[in-house]
């Protein structure tokens, strides 16, 4: 029965084409059939987008530069398992160019970047209001219930975020008490989850 | 703004974890147990995707122009990609037909085009390794496997854990059968092999030729006793990976 290894080799390829409004997921597919000129257009239409993730995350560009190279090369060894209902490609690929940056971060040490958070330091996150109009569904949505977070949640969400760091870390850098930074975040996880529910 | 219930203990490690917040440690527990706990898996996968979108608010920044040709230089010649590719081109008859076809115009030309060579004695052909790495997440070797053409042997080594195939206390659900699948992209059964054991399996003059660089082994979860169809595998692929030389 050919057939049944076939279709189990399909099932892949499959699930990459099924209901996808995602104009990069075609590109997805055929990255996981190994076209090289696809991993160069996603390259095209994505790179400046995960470079600024990666480059938020790290703050210095060669560092950046050498993780968005490992994201793209990771795309390409696992496109196969994109799934376009689970995802977008734009949140699959900064996800991975996330942790990646994260994993670089942590590599440099549990306090690296140890400048200590302003509590309402948050302009840099902050989409402008072009952006804003920009994002579409998810991401506005998302941004809208993290403004209903008071400032200094938002403030320790946003970094943990972004930085991948730790309780005892982050209360160091507020300099609050553990406890406290524990309950502003777990308090803020479940408004914003209330919030994204609503 | 209402303050939403409070979340429970489980969903809290799981929003921690994707938030980034756990230690190595932890970090390293939590992804023992989203491995083994779906429920949990599906927790920390629904917090992901309820943060990602703050990545999108982040100010696009053009990379340096060289970047891609970096990348371009880092890419694996072969992976699992150019053997599925492989495989789907086995799977059209006539699509095969017209590969064979090819394969034997270049064979052909290859040896009308081939130099005289001076007599050397033959050197030792040399030993074929593949790491069969898991198809479910990719980053692990379930298997690894190597060639021995003087032996005329494959030497399987499962890393999968013993009795994980077991039913508690009970007999085997499953086992874990060995394909290869050389260019043609046809599986030819090899045997099973035990979680956790390791064995050299004989392999008979006519299918020797199959155990070259590019070929493809695979393992595939079936009933006890095999594939019923012997033949094709009957159930998941678990793992695969390619024969090449050290």
């Amino acid at each position: 029965m050919l057939w049944a290894w076939a279709l189990a080799q399909i099932t892949v390829s499959r699930r990459l084409i099924v209901l996808s409004s995602d104009i990069l997921a075609p590109l997805m597919v055929r990255i996981a059939a190994g076209d090289r000129l696809a991993l160069r257009e996603l390259y095209e239409a994505t790179s400046a987008k995960l470079f600024g993730v990666c480059l938020r995350i790290l703050s210095d560009r060669e560092e950046a530069e050498d993780v968005l190279q490992e994201v793209y090369v990771t795309v390409w060894r696992r496109a196969d398992r994109f799934d376009p209902a689970r995802a977008s490609v734009t949140t699959w690929i900064s996800t991975i160019a996330r942790n990646r940056a994260i994993d670089r971060l942590r590599a440099r040490g549990p306090l690296a970047k140890a400048d200590p958070i302003e509590d309402f330091e948050i302009a840099d996150d902050q989409p402008d209001a072009e952006t804003r109009l920009a994002a579409a569904g998810d991401a506005a949505r998302l941004q809208g219930c993290l403004a209903e977070l008071d400032p200094r949640t938002q403030a320790v969400i946003r970094t943990a975020f972004f930085e991948g760091i730790t309780y005892e870390a982050l209360a160091q850098r507020m300099g609050a008490p553990l406890g406290t930074v524990k309950s502003w975040i777990r308090r803020g996880l479940a408004r914003l989850k209330g919030c994204l529910e609503r | 703004m209402s303050a939403g219930p409070d979340l429970s203990e489980l969903e809290t490690l799981a929003a921690e974890h994707a938030l980034g917040l756990l230690g190595a440690n932890a970090r390293a527990e939590a992804e023992a147990r989203a491995a083994r706990d779906p429920a949990f898996a599906a927790l920390v996968d629904a917090w992901r995707q309820r943060l990602a979108p703050m990545l999108e608010a982040v100010e696009p920044v053009a990379p340096a122009a060289g970047v891609w040709g970096r990348i371009e230089r880092a890419l694996p010649a072969n992976d699992n990609a150019a053997i599925r590719r492989r495989l789907r081109f086995w799977r059209g008859a006539t699509a095969g037909a017209l590969g064979l076809a090819a394969a034997s115009l270049a064979v052909a030309v290859m040896l009308a085009a081939r130099p005289p060579v001076t007599l050397q004695p033959p050197a030792p052909a040399p030993i074929l390794n593949a790491s069969l790495m898991s198809q479910a997440d990719g980053a692990q070797p379930m298997f690894v496997a190597a060639y021995d053409p003087a032996r005329r042997a494959l030497i399987v080594t499962s890393l999968v854990k013993a009795d994980s195939l077991r039913k508690p206390g009970g007999d085997a659900a499953h086992v874990h059968e060995l394909w290869i699948i050389p260019a043609d992209g046809k599986p030819h059964a090899l045997g099973m092999i035990e979680p956790g054991k390791s064995k050299a399996m004989p392999m008979p003059k006519d299918m020797a030729p199959m155990f070259a660089p590019g070929s493809a082994i695979a393992v595939s979860l079936e009933p006890p006793g095999g594939s019923p169809t012997k033949t094709a595998p009957s159930g998941p692929i678990t793992a695969m990976g390619m024969l090449d030389k050290i």
